[in-house]
């Protein structure tokens, strides 16, 4: 029998060998993927038992703290000036997180490696864990104006502000908007009350339209276009601000019977070109926006250029995060000659992000570099020891310091000169502005309500700020985006002294 | 080894307050005093009555047992202070203070076992008389109403004023006995008849008997008491047995054919076993309903990760039943990874120590309930264990020692006990009566 028997007992071995490796397997490999299982109630409660660290903006403000709820024993989310932010902190609720709450929450739950003696040291020392403070390079002067100015005009919209030189997000703003104290709430059902409202109206307060909803650019794609045809030269003497160039009142595009024509079918007209059959300079087309001009020049760089002055740009970037993912702006190959013409006056199918309308002007202010956009500047443990400084990157040089040069001097007269179509609503006593409208057709057939797309910088000749302004249906980019980036700017720039 | 198994355990159980409110917990002196007093007076029970026994059966199975208790414990408390965490239903806040009782009860019993089986033969007596008490044991809650013997759907209980006695744990026990009688009796009969055939031998058609009866009593089980764990078990002891005894692999081979296909027809027929299958291969996809438990628990083994979240620190109460079927997946995620291991090292090694004891015996009865008893313990760990991780279907039996409940302590403590008896009859030496007198002949020449 002790044959038998020894066989029994390798089977028994076998048995817990077995369960040896897969409670190892459990715990050691699947440990992760268990714990991100939507649906785990330990991992999100988890992060309730602790401090979890606050987000600031540059000026130290404070716009997400966590708090002792005293009968519940556990933190709560608080944020203070709730919808004012609510598209750059996001929300972290009982079962999920979005915003800098979601991307960097290892930072602000105390996970992050980084942090590891840290905990190590205060649980040692007993003292509480406590996550990272987070603090974004957010200008809540300038915060604050976007959100007052799109709160406002009361229409869909987003804008986003850059620091031209390091890519430094100043102000991230989304209308309508949420506030998210209610889905910080630790109470489930009201939770999920408060989140099916959000999720079921029908203008979307939880999408960040600065970041993650497309507008056609319209006109202020004519900096792109600008920007291809001076680099490119086109003809042998090379083209600058002041090249004659075609300017007719209908432009007939190959293949198609329409042709295209400018805004209202006026003659882009200088003072010499009345008839519309003659030339005007590259800067007048620009001030007044001339479609045909741009439509031309489209024609004759063709769709594959005007593309990689785009992607130069930022455009047909999927994968650009601020940290928060931004959606792609999209400017595809064009193989039709009249498409192409068309799209370089930002209408087929090109589309933008407000990021992406503030990283134009931006480009151009940063004489021809484009820096990376980010939102967070530095991570500093809770004892105040800093883990980590976002050092400023370059993602692209889409024009040279010359070509960066004239199209300043172009967006500057669209604000300075009489005839240019934001001198109405940008030219502000005190600052010069160099901007480019757009006002983008929707719609089949053009039926839809315009969108006003407005991007600029200022001050020109030092530029402290680049503004991105999209508001759907808003009509012409001048009169309804152009004052929401004035005030931006005039925020912004009295908070920083210059 | 017991000072510093009571050492553990109170450590343990220190950790418990400190994790749950940052206090030591009350009663800690009182508690410490009692079980270092139980597991004192069975040790000098085991010198006084089994001297020769395995040192390592009693510290082992204490450990496990107190352990049980502190974690007991620790779920009766449910929450940290702040985070109170959800109530596990039916536990009360006397739920520990029954655990201790029903050791000390089952402490009692590894003693009167050890006192009144002096030889592991006596037992051999009574193979057909404990053989029906077994079979009526598992019985009884098939018979009785389920008022009376059902909880949570499985009908394995006598309820009776209050107490609940799992007489499955119990039958366990006496058909062990029952099996190493009528096999070590049966065994030439049932290894030598039979054919030839395909390398294998057969055994006669009239020999399959007993495996039928035996598989048709599980497959009863299984059918009237909705207890599938149970039914594996029995079978399994059976089968592995009836192999000890006659050292034929054919019957390894029919025992799981007929498991297997006991196991498919169930699962046709019965919904409640088809779903444990279900659950088994799919549980994402019924995190909400059926495979709550099972999820639950997994979840609770990943957040302990490889060094767990610390007694008390870690959130058991999700998981529904934590403190009885589920009670690994609570040390898993308090004690981690580190802690399963050593919990599952412990249970392997009184397999080890069981199975050695098996060996060293002579006496062919003895061997073969050594061996099926040993055998059980390792399969009952496995059932249980391999469940809560998703290794096999998760079946709801007792994990030995550590879960609530009284029946299966007992039981367990009653088993070791046979095992300790069996050991100490194999190490006993053996008279040496020319040796003596020569001694004799030596002090009297001083």
């Amino acid at each position: 029998m002790n044959r038998a028997l020894r066989r029994v007992s390798l089977a028994c071995l076998v048995m817990f060998v077995l369960l040896l490796v897969n409670v190892n397997w459990l715990q050691g490999f699947d440990a992760a993927s268990l714990a991100s299982e939507p649906g785990n109630g330990r991992t999100f409660s988890e992060q309730f038992q602790f401090q979890r660290g606050s987000i600031v903006t540059a000026d130290q403000k404070v716009i997400a703290e966590s708090r002792l709820n005293k009968n519940l024993g556990e933190y709560q989310r608080h944020y203070p000036v709730g919808p004012v932010y609510a598209p750059i902190t996001g929300y972290d609720s009982l079962f999920s997180a979005t915003g800098i709450e979601q991307a960097e929450n290892k930072q602000l739950s105390g996970s992050d490696p980084a942090l590891a003696v840290h905990n190590l040291i205060d649980l040692v020392t007993g003292k509480p864990k406590k996550g990272a403070t987070v603090q974004l390079t957010i200008n809540s002067a300038a915060q604050e104006a976007a959100f007052s100015a799109l709160q406002a005009q009361g229409r869909q919209a987003g804008v986003v502000a850059l620091n031209p030189q390091t890519g430094a997000v100043l102000a991230l703003a989304s209308y309508p908007t949420f506030d998210p104290n209610q889905l910080a709430t630790l109470n489930g059902s009201k939770l999920v009350r408060n989140d099916k409202r959000l999720l079921r109206d029908p203008n979307q307060p939880l999408l960040n339209r600065a970041l993650n909803d497309t507008f056609p650019p319209g006109s202020t794609f004519k900096i792109v276009t600008s920007s291809a045809a001076m680099t490119d030269g086109l003809s042998r003497r090379g083209i600058t601000q002041d090249t004659p160039v075609y300017a007719p009142t209908k432009l007939k595009l190959p293949g198609v019977t329409e042709p295209l024509i400018n805004f209202d079918g006026e003659a882009c007209d200088n003072g010499s070109n009345p008839t519309g059959t003659g030339k005007v300079p590259l800067i007048f087309a620009f001030t007044v926006s001339c479609n045909t001009v741009f439509g031309n020049l489209g024609l004759q760089l063709g769709g594959a250029k005007l593309k990689q002055q785009a992607t130069l740009y930022g455009m047909n970037n999927p994968r650009l995060a601020i940290p928060l993912p931004v959606t792609q702006s999209n400017f595809p190959l064009y193989e039709d000659r009249a498409q192409a013409a068309g799209a370089a006056i930002g209408q087929e199918s090109d589309t933008v992000t407000p990021l992406q309308e503030a990283m134009l002007s931006a480009a151009v202010a940063n004489k021809g570099t484009l820096m990376k956009p980010y939102m967070v500047d530095k991570v500093t443990a809770p004892d105040l020891t800093p883990l980590s400084t976002t050092q400023p990157t370059v993602l692209s040089h889409p024009v040279s310091p010359t070509v960066a040069g004239e199209l300043t001097q172009m967006m500057i007269t669209v604000t300075q000169s009489p005839q240019g179509t934001a001198h109405a609503t940008a030219d502000v006593p005190g600052i010069v502005i160099a901007a480019k409208t757009g006002t983008a057709q929707t719609g089949i057939n053009n039926s839809g309500l315009d969108d006003a797309v407005f991007t600029c910088f200022a001050p020109a000749a030092n530029p402290q700020i680049a503004v991105g302004v999209v508001v759907r249906g808003g009509g012409l980019g001048a009169d309804a985006s152009a004052p929401i980036a004035v005030k931006i700017i005039q925020a912004y720039l009295a908070a920083v002294g210059k | 080894m017991l000072i510093f198994v009571v050492g553990v355990v109170l450590f343990a159980y220190a950790n418990v307050g400190l994790g749950l409110n940052g206090k030591i917990p009350a009663g800690m002196f009182e508690y410490g005093i009692a079980f270092a007093v139980l597991v004192g007076g069975a040790h000098l029970a085991v010198r006084w009555l089994a001297p020769w026994a395995d040192p390592l059966l009693l510290p082992l199975a204490a450990l496990l047992n107190g352990l049980g208790i502190v974690m007991i414990y620790r779920l009766q408390q449910s929450g940290r202070a702040g985070n109170t965490g959800g109530v596990i239903s039916t536990m009360t806040t006397s739920t520990t203070l029954y655990q201790v009782l029903w050791s000390a009860l089952g402490l009692g019993a590894f003693v009167a076992v050890l006192a009144f089986i002096r030889q592991p033969r006596t037992l051999q007596r009574y193979t057909y008389t404990l053989g029906a008490v077994g079979l009526a044991l598992f019985a009884i809650p098939a018979l009785l109403p389920a008022s009376m013997s059902e909880i949570n759907g499985a009908k394995v209980w006598i309820l009776l004023g209050g107490f609940e006695i799992q007489p499955g744990e119990f039958a366990k026990l006496a058909l062990a006995v029952f099996f190493a009688g009528y096999l070590v009796a049966k065994r030439d009969v049932l290894a030598l008849a039979g054919r030839r055939v395909l390398g294998i031998d057969l055994p006669r058609a009239r020999d399959l008997g007993p495996v039928l009866i035996a598989w048709g009593v599980s497959l009863l089980v299984l059918v009237f008491e909705s207890d599938i764990g149970t039914s594996a078990l029995f079978f399994g002891m059976f089968v592995v047995m009836l192999y000890i005894a006659t050292q034929r692999t054919s019957w390894l081979l029919i025992g799981f054919l007929l498991f297997v296909f006991g196991a498919v027809v169930a699962s046709r027929l019965f919904s409640h076993v088809g779903e444990r299958f279900t659950i088994w291969l799919h549980p994402f996809d019924h995190v909400h309903t059926t495979a709550f438990q099972l999820v639950q628990g997994l979840y609770g083994l990943g957040f302990g990760g490889i060094l767990g979240r610390g007694l008390g620190q870690g959130q058991p109460y999700y998981t529904p039943l934590v403190q009885s079927d589920l009670i690994i997946t609570a040390f898993g995620e308090e004690l981690g990874l580190t802690g399963l291991m050593a919990l599952l090292i412990i249970y392997g090694l009184i397999v080890q120590r069981g199975l050695r004891a098996a060996i060293a015996v002579r006496d062919p009865f003895s061997k073969l309930l050594a061996g099926g008893l040993a055998f059980v313990i390792a399969l009952q760990v496995f059932v249980i264990v391999g469940g809560t991780t998703r290794l096999i279907p998760l079946t709801g039996i007792t994990t030995p020692f550590l879960s609530q409940g009284g029946s299966s302590l007992v039981a367990s403590w009653m088993l070791i006990a046979i095992l300790m008896r069996i050991s100490d009859t194999a190490r006993r030496p053996a008279p040496q009566p020319i040796q003596d007198e020569g001694m004799t002949q030596v002090v009297r020449a001083g």
